[in-house]
């Protein structure tokens, strides 16, 4: 089993773990959003669907260990190709002007992926683990929408998803080897598209709440 | 000194059979007892390593650049010849044999040109199999194009970069031999002295080009392959680390120079554009297959190019030579060029220039085709120029692009001096008195994967060599000598540059021994020269000190061999009174002024023997000795 | 149309691998336009012969933009901005009277500074060394015409096969990885019929060396193929994963 463990700590094997797990994440933000795009239709409809997600039970608790297995590697092992990354280059350049093929969200994967672990703790402490006895989730969200701080966390984190996803998406099918001159421009195209579509579609939730 | 070149009896289709079985051959498990020195590693360094490591010797091998994927062979840019009649042109090992030899001028030995030609085929399966991607077919087989001085297409090519393309070639072979242990890299390491114990080369010394620490290496044999000295002219095509010092210090070591003054002067070079220039650039031969040489039929037109009508353009090479039209050699479209800007037509700033016009062939095939086979030579010339010549003609003007003269070396490639083997650009082999496009690179992989490996096993077998090491005082020796020549150029502290030197020594060779030469130039060059070397040694500025990386040192020592080789070129023009091929004597010339050779006087050789310092060097002569073609006054009409 | 500038240029010197370094003022009148850069920076040399100072060390030798020596970052840009360009076959007329150019060495852990803007680029030779070639031993090669290969992978091939080595790929990517030059040889050996047998053995060992030489990871940030100044694509470095996955996935080499 050696060349598994060779495979999985070459530069590329470790990439392809985070490709995989990437798009793991990405699946799980679309139907996440699908869910949530129910708030806009109301308390009720929302609390019938979380109802019915946690009616899976034994399978949800399967797909939320799975989510953390996930998780911790796409953190891990993110984080050890940032420094490895960070290692290689000891003395820097006084003028460091980028050439047309960098973007914005190439540049800073390392750091809005931080943003986004940091939010989705809180997230989860704030929504996954509170207290649901005496209050529905809708009730939750809700009240803590009422906060600007609130607000204001919640939708520069999704601006951060957005732009992680801006270039994870495309960036996940070339470490995968899926690069052919017929359908990347149509790859690097559903990419944005996703990306705001998640950007808009969560960052979107908050105001709604305030307006409703 | 009796020069032998040791060509085997018997009809020449037959002479490099005869001649493998006769030389004697080194066990499998004798050969790593026998350690090999390869200095240069261009295609004839490249290959000669890989090829000598895989039959199991130990191969030391010694570049300046810091890889040697970068030696000068990379720059290449039009193809390789082979006589493969894939094209069914009627093309053949003869045809390919005469072809070389008749646009050698009948200057080349007829044993050396036909084993080249033999050897050419083997070459192209070589480098397909090493995954050379040559151009290829819409059937996927490969593609040939046709070069200058031939009437058929066996030129196979990889784009406008097909030296570096087979470079990498021979360089990832060598690579898998040193991966293997057989090769040790010597990078960024210059060849300053050959070491020579009881008449054998057995070693030499080198310039660690980081430290500046003096090396010694000792071997049983010295392989050379360190290229021409072009850039004896300070401004030519070759690369800015090409130099003649290895190939000198052996020579001052006793082996023998022959034909110096055979340079090639390439008709297709992006012109001069001012005093800063450092180099010239190429633009391929193969350009020649579609685009029209041309100049104003008026001297002194200043107009634009595209304003001169059809009938007002001059297109002397298909006028002059029908049948071969642009596609003439080398040497006789670059004096061609020459002879019309002379007249006062050429055109450009400084009426140095002619134009290369792809008005007609885009016309007739359209840009896709001709951006296809030339797009990066294109785009190297808009780069250069800041000119579209999609749309406006090339400029182009002759400059000095490669060296037909080299160390004497017989069918063996060996010297005169035993143990010393001379491979690729390095050597006079093949080429005569003027090489045809796209035979240098195959000579060069001839040298180093098909030939040097029988002939050095021959030369071990037959030869008893005992061992030495590197505290021979011969190495001792060598080592003070090379540090005694870097210590007085440092010492000098002049007023003057190295490369003030240098150019101003181009300038005289380009003026007096370059393009067209006679006597009398030629003799006032002597003079220039040697006074000019008089002044280096007093007024030379070399800054920095020998133990760190000194570029200023490095160049220094270069050009310090350049003035002393520059005198011996000069003496061979002067000891050859004929024209033939890049030699050009203007007092030898036919009524239409194409070259006119000797040959009841001149059919030979030339091999110079140093003799010491400010000594006129000793001249041997190696009779040509033609039996299977006709001497025939060249004819391209 | 003759045309000069006036440039002020801020280079880097160090004078060896142990000094700190530091960068130098240098301002230089009456530049050509018609210059190559590196012929730019002769005629400084030659000035600062002149007066006594040492000249700045680069490395050079084609000065045609294909051996892959020369190379610096000029304002931020490996070889400077003109895209497709080497150092050598950048010409000054890109250049606007009374800019300042800030010329340092390509920076990556793998490529320690010798002196000035000079780097050691040894690291690229060892990824060759590890694999980067088709064992083929001279003389046992079928006729060359015996294996056609289809026009497009030899064109694919060929524009893997462009790379010139110089190195700019690493000085580019912010991370400071290889994985496009690694990409290009890997590719361009995978592409042929003839680089098939060993494909697996050198994509897994040529990529093991890279790994270890002290060079960062691919992010796929494409600042490398932007750069290359043989405009080399990164779909040569999708093609490497895919060599890479089918290696250690499904060969049967360790
Ligand atoms: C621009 C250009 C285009 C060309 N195009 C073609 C073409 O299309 N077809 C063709 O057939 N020919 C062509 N030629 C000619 C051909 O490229 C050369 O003749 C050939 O490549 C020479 O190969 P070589 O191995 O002999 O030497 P080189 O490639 O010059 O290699 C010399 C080697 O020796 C080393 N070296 C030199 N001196 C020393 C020293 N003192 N100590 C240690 N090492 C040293 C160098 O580092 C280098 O590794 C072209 C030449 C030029 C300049
Ligand atoms: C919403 C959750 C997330 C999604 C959808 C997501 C998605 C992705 C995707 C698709 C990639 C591209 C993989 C590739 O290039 O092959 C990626 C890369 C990366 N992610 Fe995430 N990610 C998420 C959260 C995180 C978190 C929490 C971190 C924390 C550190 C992180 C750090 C990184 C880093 C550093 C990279 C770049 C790896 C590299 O190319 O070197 N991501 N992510
Ligand atoms: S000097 Fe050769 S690529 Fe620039």
């Amino acid at each position: 089993m050696l060349w598994l463990f060779r495979f999985f700590t070459a530069s590329i094997g470790r990439k392809f773990l985070m490709a995989l797990t990437g798009l793991g994440f990405i699946l799980f933000l679309g139907t996440h959003l699908a869910g949530n795009l129910l708030l806009y239709r109301g308390g009720n409809a929302f609390n019938a669907y979380a109802a019915r997600l946690h009616a899976f039970g034994g399978l949800l608790m399967v797909f939320e260990f799975g989510l953390l297995v996930f998780a911790l590697i796409h953190v891990l092992f993110g984080l050890w190709l940032f420094y490895e990354n960070y290692r290689a280059r000891p003395i820097g350049y006084r003028v460091r002007k980028s050439g047309p093929g960098q973007t914005w969200g190439s540049a800073t994967m390392p750091y809005t992926g931080l943003l986004i672990l940091a939010f989705v703790v809180y997230h989860l402490i704030r929504f996954h683990f509170a207290d649901k006895t005496s209050v529905t989730i809708y009730e939750i969200v809700k009240n803590a929408f009422q906060s600007p701080l609130e607000i204001a966390i919640y939708m520069v984190a999704m601006a951060a998803v957005a732009l992680h996803i801006s270039h994870g998406f495309w960036s996940a099918f070339q470490t995968l080897g899926a690069n052919h001159p017929k359908y990347m421009p149509l790859i690097r195209g559903l990419g944005l598209i996703f990306s705001v579509v998640v950007g808009i579609g969560f960052g979107f939730i908050p105001i709604y709440m305030t307006l409703v | 000194m009796e020069l032998n070149a040791k060509i085997p009896e018997g009809p020449l289709p037959e002479k490099w059979d005869r001649h493998r079985f006769e030389l004697k051959l080194v066990s499998p498990a004798n050969k790593r007892k026998f350690d090999i020195i390869v200095v240069g590693t261009g295609l004839a360094g490249g290959s000669a390593s890989a090829a000598l490591a895989e039959l199991g010797y130990n191969v030391k091998t010694f570049c300046i650049q810091d890889s040697p994927r970068r030696a000068h062979s990379i720059a290449a840019q039009g193809g390789i010849n082979a006589a493969k009649n894939y094209t069914n042109e009627g093309d053949s090992i003869w045809r390919l044999f005469y072809d070389t030899i008749k646009g050698g001028d009948f200057r080349s030995r007829e044993g050396n040109v036909y084993r080249l030609a033999q050897i050419s085929n083997a070459i192209i399966d070589q480098c397909v199999a090493q995954g050379v991607p040559f151009a290829r077919e819409y059937g996927g087989l490969l593609a040939n194009r046709s070069f200058g001085g031939a009437q058929v297409s066996r030129t196979f090519y990889a784009r406008g970069q097909t030296g570096q393309q087979l470079l990498l070639g021979a360089y990832s072979a060598m690579m898998r031999q040193v991966a293997a242990g057989r090769v040790r890299l010597f990078p960024r390491r210059e060849m300053l002295d050959l070491v020579v114990i009881d008449g054998r080369a057995r070693g030499i010394v080198t310039r660690n080009l980081l430290t500046g620490a003096m090396e010694t290496h000792s071997a049983h044999a010295v392989v050379l392959a360190t290229g021409g000295y072009g850039n004896v002219y300070f401004l030519s095509t070759n690369a800015m680390s090409s130099n003649v010092t290895a190939a000198y210090r052996c020579y001052k070591r006793g082996a023998c120079f022959a034909n110096p003054c055979f340079t090639q002067i390439h008709p297709t070079c992006i012109p001069v554009h001012g005093t800063y220039q450092s180099k010239l650039t190429l633009m391929s031969e193969s350009l020649r297959n579609d685009g029209r040489v041309w100049v104003p039929v008026k001297a002194g037109d200043k107009r634009r190019p595209e304003e001169i009508p059809e009938a007002e353009r001059d297109y002397y090479l298909e006028r002059r030579y029908p049948s071969f039209g642009n596609l003439v050699p080398r040497d006789v479209a670059s004096r061609a060029a020459k002879a019309q800007c002379d007249a006062g037509k050429g055109v450009g700033e400084t009426g140095l220039a002619v134009y290369l016009d792809f008005r007609d062939a885009i016309r007739r095939d359209g840009r896709a085709v001709i951006e296809k086979k030339y797009g990066n030579l294109f785009q190297m010339y808009e780069k250069i120029t800041g000119e579209d010549p999609y749309k406006t003609p090339m400029m182009i003007y002759p400059a000095v692009h490669y060296t037909m003269g080299g160390l004497w070396v017989d069918y063996n490639l060996m010297s005169t001096l035993d143990g010393l083997f001379v491979l690729g650009e390095a050597n006079f082999s093949d080429h005569g008195a003027n090489r045809l496009g796209a035979s240098a690179l195959m000579q060069g992989l001839a040298d180093g994967y098909f030939i040097i490996p029988y002939t050095i096993g021959g030369y071990f077998a037959g030869t008893p060599l005992e061992t030495v090491d590197g505290t021979h005082p011969a190495f001792g020796e060598a080592i003070e000598s090379s540090r005694k020549r870097i210590d007085t150029l440092l010492a000098v502290d002049g007023r003057r540059t190295v490369d003030d030197f240098h150019r101003e020594l181009g300038r005289i060779m380009w003026d007096y021994c370059g393009m067209s030469r006679n006597n009398e130039g030629l003799e006032k060059a002597k003079g220039m020269i040697r006074a000019l070397r008089a002044e280096f040694r007093e007024n030379v500025r070399v800054p920095g000190e020998n133990e760190t990386f000194n570029q200023s040192l490095e160049r220094a020592g270069r050009v310090a061999d350049f003035l002393e080789f520059a005198e011996l070129m000069v003496t061979d023009a002067l000891a050859r009174q004929e024209s033939c091929g890049g030699h050009f004597n203007e007092a030898y010339q036919t009524p239409d002024h194409e070259a006119l050779r000797d040959d009841a006087h001149f059919c030979h050789v030339a091999a110079w023997e140093y003799q010491g310092e400010d000594r006129e060097p000793v001249l041997h002569k190696e009779p040509l000795v033609f039996e299977n073609v006709t001497l025939a006054q060249r004819s391209y009409k | 149309m003759k045309k000069s500038i006036h440039v002020t240029l801020k280079v880097w010197r160090q004078a060896s691998g142990g000094d700190k370094g530091r960068f130098e003022t240098y301002p230089l009148k009456d530049i050509s336009t018609d210059m190559s850069f590196l012929e730019m920076l002769d005629v400084l040399n030659e000035a600062l012969t002149h007066s006594g100072k040492e000249p700045i060390a680069f490395d050079h030798d084609c000065r045609e933009g294909i051996c892959g020596m020369c190379g610096a970052v000029v304002n931020g840009r490996p070889h400077g901005p003109e895209k497709g360009t080497t150092l050598c076959q950048l010409h000054m007329r890109h250049f606007s009277d009374g800019d300042v150019l800030v010329i340092e060495p390509w920076r990556s852990r793998a490529f320690p500074v010798i002196k000035d803007l000079v780097v050691d680029r040894g690291a690229l030779d060892q990824i060759i060394i590890a694999g980067g070639y088709i064992s083929v031993n001279t003389g046992s090669a079928p006729e060359a015409n015996s294996i056609p290969v289809p026009q497009g992978a030899a064109d694919k091939a060929m524009d893997a096969a462009a790379c010139i080595g110089c190195g700019a790929c690493v000085a580019a990517c912010p991370n400071g990885s290889a994985m496009l030059f690694a990409a290009a040889k890997v590719s361009h050996l995978a592409l042929l019929p003839q680089g098939r047998p060993e494909a697996a053995r050198r994509a897994i060992r040529m990529v093991e060396k890279m790994d270890g030489l002290g060079f960062g990871n691919c992010s796929n940030i494409t600042e490398c193929e932007a750069e290359c100044p043989k405009e080399i694509s990164i779909a040569h470095i999708a093609r490497l994963n895919r060599e890479f996955f089918r290696a250690q996935l499904a060969s049967d080499e360790k």
